[in-house]
């Protein structure tokens, strides 16, 4: 019996049900930040410091602030967020969504006697340079298509917005 | 099982040190502000009224907790918590000094010294502002909430050029622990300069001392709590301990922040041209890189306090102004130039 693993499993799952349930925007944002924190130390567990590192600075540390960000902006405290989730389109979606995900897994679990057996780990594992090493020399283009997709979602991003913002202007 | 105890011996060592400099730094920084206004400041608990953090800490602790009426109970209490719990992990990683043998033992001066210390304390750095953020929605009250956005923005904003700063210092010294790049900066390059941080990354050393300030809410980038606008932004309705932890937990950041500084760029426990290491025994020499470390520390504390009453507050488009449209520019131009003159004197 795994206890390192099963306890931030748990924790990670419920925190994740929690997410979804209560109706304060923080209270789901505080969640989400549990199930982030979770997923880092598991990822230790599978000896990757580095991506549990990334896992905290990028996911806990900017994408959920700028969520956090937006909340705080845009809501007040005693606000709930009842009228979303009552909204049946967005539940009936979601649950299609949700079922994609637990087919995409359950496929997924086919090949999982290969992915459980225990193996040496390869000297380095997990070490920087090597991830580097990876990134940077076998797997180059892709790192680089992903990085120019990113790019192009930002200027979009920034695109679509400046011209609402000009069409709002002249309107005024 | 030796090891364990070691690690638990130097876990609370540096613990109660870095709260001995933490509650020494409340005092430096009211007597240090009273000095700069022409004035003496507390000095009437023991002398020169070196006490006066205890009575603060005795007054704190024994004052009445108030919930306010409309907050939110949960969110509100964890608030302080998660504000003071990144402030004193982040150590973790973090030299306070080279090596000391002791019975034939030897013994890093750093609590873990993990390959990937630096990004450790980035991760957790980043992770402060949620005690921000649940205390300004906690309390329920608009002055709260105001300096809860600002500072997420502000934390948004500065951890940008911060972490670049920090990766041309990874290029330099090829290595993301603290402990290698520490040792990397003994002896001189070019024939006279120390192999110092600073005068190998000049503009990322600049980068780095003015996203620390924001990053630890101190003037002049201190709007998450400015008093003239916000009263006390995220903490306006808190009190006794609870209150406590908030200010003691920047001090701690403080502390924490000012360390990386003389890690980084100042050299660690080396001082220029001169190797100490080699005049004294292994047990001296341990105490001795210990107190060096921590003397600069000391200045780039009082640094803090210097800023603190010199510099007067930016307003609030000008903080975003120079984040993003001044220091990542600025840091992305340096990580640029770092690369391309390690590529061609590789």
């Amino acid at each position: 019996m795994d206890w390192y693993f099963w306890i931030f499993a748990v924790i990670a799952v419920s925190a994740a049900l929690f997410t979804v349930a209560t109706r304060e925007a923080l209270s789901s944002a505080m969640g989400l930040l549990t199930v982030f924190i979770a997923h880092a130390a598991l990822y230790l567990h599978l000896h990757a410091p580095l991506v549990a590192i990334f896992q905290v600075s990028i996911y806990a540390g900017a994408i959920l602030v700028l969520i956090v960000f937006v909340i705080m902006l845009l809501m007040a405290p005693e606000e709930r967020a009842g009228v979303i989730q009552a909204n049946v389109s967005f539940r009936s979606f979601g649950t299609l969504l949700g079922l994609c995900l637990i087919g995409l897994v359950a496929v997924g679990v086919k090949g999982i006697a290969v992915l459980i057996a225990r193996r040496s780990l390869p000297a380095g594992f997990g070490d920087p340079s090597v991830l580097g090493n990876l990134l940077f020399r076998r797997y180059l283009l892709h790192f680089e298509v992903m990085s120019v997709l990113l790019l192009v979602a930002l200027i979009g991003a920034i695109y679509l917005c400046k011209n609402r913002a000009w069409k709002h202007k002249e309107r005024v | 099982m030796e090891g364990w105890v070691i690690a638990i011996i130097k876990v609370v060592f540096i613990w109660v040190w870095v709260l001995l400099i933490a509650t020494v730094m409340t005092w430096v920084e009211r007597r240090g502000a009273a000095m700069m206004q022409d004035r003496l400041g507390p000095n009437r608990a023991g002398p020169f009224g070196l006490f006066q953090p205890l009575a603060d800490g005795i007054k704190l602790f024994t004052k009445e907790e108030v919930l306010p009426k409309k907050a939110h109970k949960v969110l509100w209490n964890l608030g302080p918590l998660l504000f003071a719990l990144p402030a004193f992990s982040a150590y973790a990683v973090v030299p306070f000094g080279d090596k000391i043998i002791l019975g034939g033992k030897e013994i890093i001066l750093q609590v873990s010294d993990v390959n990937i210390g630096f990004l450790y304390v980035l991760a957790i750095g980043s992770l402060a502002v949620y005690g921000i953020v649940l205390g300004g929605w906690g309390s329920n009250n608009k002055f709260s909430i105001l300096g809860g956005l600002r500072s997420t923005a502000q934390l948004i904003s500065y951890e940008v050029p911060l972490g670049l700063a920090l990766l041309a210092v990874v290029f330099v010294y090829g290595s993301f622990s603290l402990r290698d790049i520490a040792l990397a900066q003994q002896g001189t390059f070019l024939g006279f300069l120390p192999n110092w941080g600073v005068f190998k990354q000049p503009l990322g050393f600049i980068l780095y001392m003015v996203a620390i300030y924001a990053e630890a809410n101190r003037v002049p980038f201190d709007l998450p709590e400015a008093e003239s606008e916000i009263v006390a932004g995220y903490h306006t309705e808190y009190g006794s301990m609870e209150l406590g932890l908030y200010l003691f937990g920047e001090y701690v950041n403080l502390v924490t922040l000012s360390t990386l500084v003389v890690v980084l760029y100042f050299g660690a426990w080396h001082i220029p041209y001169i190797d100490i290491s080699k005049f004294l025994g292994p047990v001296s020499w341990g105490i001795v890189s210990f107190l060096i470390l921590y003397l600069k520390v000391a200045f780039f504390l009082w640094l803090f306090v210097w800023v603190r009453w010199t510099i007067p507050r930016f307003r609030y488009d000008q903080v975003m102004g120079l984040g993003w449209k001044a220091l990542i520019p600025l840091a992305l131009f340096n990580l640029f130039i770092t690369a391309l003159f390690i590529q061609l004197s590789a």
